[in-house]
């Protein structure tokens, strides 16, 4: 098969996984009532958090405070979506491989990876971030009168994409330890703890952390450097954005294959 | 349809030391030891036939056929299905193949039995025809309708393993490996999962390589035979061969006479045959088969009694596995 017919197949695979999955949302309405009621519930209270700060100072590290809610809402997009398609990464690193049951993603004729994050394709919790993220986004950017450039508008959805890709990848790269420790779920839920920091502005943090969230974990990537660019036009660290998505996708794609190449399926 | 050569897998197991310093010593320097589970298995299944492979538990069986379904890469050796080498081509190989871990689910956990065969027409992308075709089989051997709208997760054991087997056979698989297919099954099932499996062979020369501790699976479904142990093929061919290899038979007759009497006159006459009364006032006459056939015991009964009615059993074929697994005879 060409690239391109390969790619066209599993756009319609992900298609129809997905409108089977919506069945999900119906079957588990309390579920996804529940995620969904937590999720606000936390964008509240860190907003909450945001408001009290406001109220004592004008502006913080130069970011005001609508810039620091869209910057907020912006980091819940990527989140949203990454969350809508790679939950399953979390029960890899949790039991998969401890268990034995890893070895359906190897009998069936597509991508293992693609097969194992098709088991939860529109996770629900990953729906509600996602429209909450849009609805902050879009209530900042109304109060800030912000009007983007063409450019911007153009790179808008791809920053999104990037975003996306880059904790998809970390994901799948913490996910995959577990090939090695038959369990990851500790170092998944530490890394991802960090990324709570991308939701605010990076100048706010020391810059040994700041390195941290750029360069080790680059969740700067994922909302504070496009935001920058949207809202203030910073350039400067867009080309670096894409360097290190690439740069993280192949790694976690490396680090996968080598795992699922050394899965040795426990058990009867 | 499958090859394999020389088929090796060791596993590296963690050395663990006894003690408090024993498990802190095993957090810097691991040692470890090698376990082979399959040690040089070498054997050949033509297209169409159905071959069971069977043995003592840690025989080797399951790591065998991990290897076959491209889960697992060999230490060393080659294995081709369908002209593929499975685990280096596991996605063309999946297309090609049908699994069944009785133990373990492929099904998507979370949703409806309907959804999971919904998804994996379209991963297999599954002419309507075929599809139709085999969703009307199953529905009538498996009723799988009756699993109805319940999420895999909530389902016994026995309803999930009908939508396994179904879920292993709806692409028209060229080879089938069903691994205790019939495990949690009642007694209806296990009858209907086997006519299915001897359907889909008879209709579409799928290829079987089954693995079971049920010897009615095997007996059911299987034409050949594969017997491993310490992780070595001990016995191959059909399984008439196999059961030939029983070193003792069996007669079971009926007749009008006093019971004491007879197996008195049997044990005498037939030398090295011991008879028991069976329920029903039938006889069985067992005899080794290096001293007599089934003919002579069979006229020697006729000759003294007054036979009402006589058969010759296939023998026991657990009572031949555990000869060859003891090591008495290697063919």
């Amino acid at each position: 098969m060409t690239p391109l017919a390969t790619a066209a197949r599993y756009a319609r695979l992900t298609w129809h996984l997905s409108a089977v999955s919506v069945h999900r949302l119906t079957e588990y309405r309390m579920d996804f009532l529940l995620g969904a009621g937590g999720l606000l519930l936390r964008v509240i209270c860190q907003i909450a958090v945001i408001d009290m700060v406001f109220r004592q100072v004008p502006r913080i590290a130069g970011w005001h405070y609508h810039e620091v809610l869209f910057l907020l809402g912006f980091s819940l997009l990527p989140r949203g979506l990454d969350r809508m398609f790679t939950d399953q990464l979390w029960i890899l690193a949790r039991k998969l491989v401890q268990n034995g049951e890893f070895f359906r993603y190897l009998i069936r004729p597509v991508h293992p990876l693609f097969s194992l994050l098709s088991e939860r394709f529109l996770y629900p919790d990953g729906v509600g971030e996602l429209l909450t993220g849009a609805a902050l986004t879009w209530y900042a950017a109304e109060h800030l009168d912000l009007s983007l450039s063409a450019a911007q508008w153009l790179l808008a959805p791809l920053l999104v994409l990037c975003g996306t890709l880059i904790l998809a990848a970390l994901k799948t790269l913490f996910a995959s330890l577990a090939f090695w420790t038959t369990s990851s779920f500790p170092a998944l839920y530490a890394a991802n703890q960090l990324g709570d920091f991308s939701g605010y502005p990076l100048d706010l943090y020391h810059p040994s952390l700041r390195w941290l969230l750029t360069w080790l974990l680059p969740y700067a990537f994922t909302a504070y450097v496009p935001a920058s660019y949207l809202l203030h036009g910073h350039t400067a660290m867009l080309p670096w954005l894409f360097v290190v998505t690439a740069g993280l996708v192949m790694l976690a794609l490396v680090v996968w294959h080598r795992g699922v190449d050394r899965y040795e399926m426990t058990g009867s | 349809m499958i090859v394999a050569e020389n088929l090796v897998k060791e596993f590296r197991v963690p050395e663990r030391k006894p003690g408090l310093l024993g498990s802190l010593s095993t957090l810097f320097s691991r040692e470890y030891r090698l376990v082979r589970a399959v040690s040089g298995v070498s054997f050949e299944i033509p297209a169409g036939v159905k071959a069971a492979y069977i043995g003592a538990n840690g025989a080797g069986k399951s790591t065998t056929v991990k290897m076959l379904t491209g889960i697992m890469s060999p230490t060393s050796g080659r294995a081709l299905v369908a002209g593929l080498e499975p685990y280096r081509e596991r996605r063309r190989n999946a297309a090609n193949i049908g699994v069944v871990f009785g133990q373990r689910s492929q099904l998507w956990w979370d949703l409806p039995v309907p959804d999971s065969f919904r998804i994996l027409r379209r991963i297999h992308d599954i002419p309507d025809a075929v599809y139709r075709r085999n969703m009307a089989l199953f529905r009538d051997l498996l009723d799988l309708d009756a699993l109805g709208n319940t999420p895999v997760r909530q389902l016994s054991l026995g309803q999930r393993m009908r939508a396994e087997v179904a879920a292993s056979l709806v692409h028209d698989p060229k080879v089938v490996f069903l691994d205790e297919p019939t495990v949690g099954l009642d007694l209806m099932l296990k009858e209907a999962v086997r006519r299915l499996v001897n359907h889909v062979n008879a209709e579409l020369g799928t290829t079987v390589l089954l693995t079971s501790h049920d010897m009615g699976d095997i007996t059911a479904i299987c034409d050949r035979v594969l017997v491993v142990n310490h992780g070595e093929v001990v016995h191959r061919g059909t399984m008439h061969e196999l059961l030939r290899t029983a070193d003792t038979r069996a007669v079971v007759f009926e007749q009008q006479g006093e019971r004491d009497h007879a197996i008195d006159l049997i044990e005498k006459g037939l030398d090295g045959a011991s008879a028991q009364p069976l329920d029903g006032g039938r006889i069985k006459v067992e005899y080794p088969v290096a001293r007599w056939t089934a003919r002579q015991v069979m006229s020697f009964l006729l000759d003294h009694f007054e036979v009402t009615d006589c058969v010759a059993p296939e023998p026991d074929l657990e009572m031949v596995l555990r000869r060859i697994y003891a090591g008495q005879v290697v063919t």
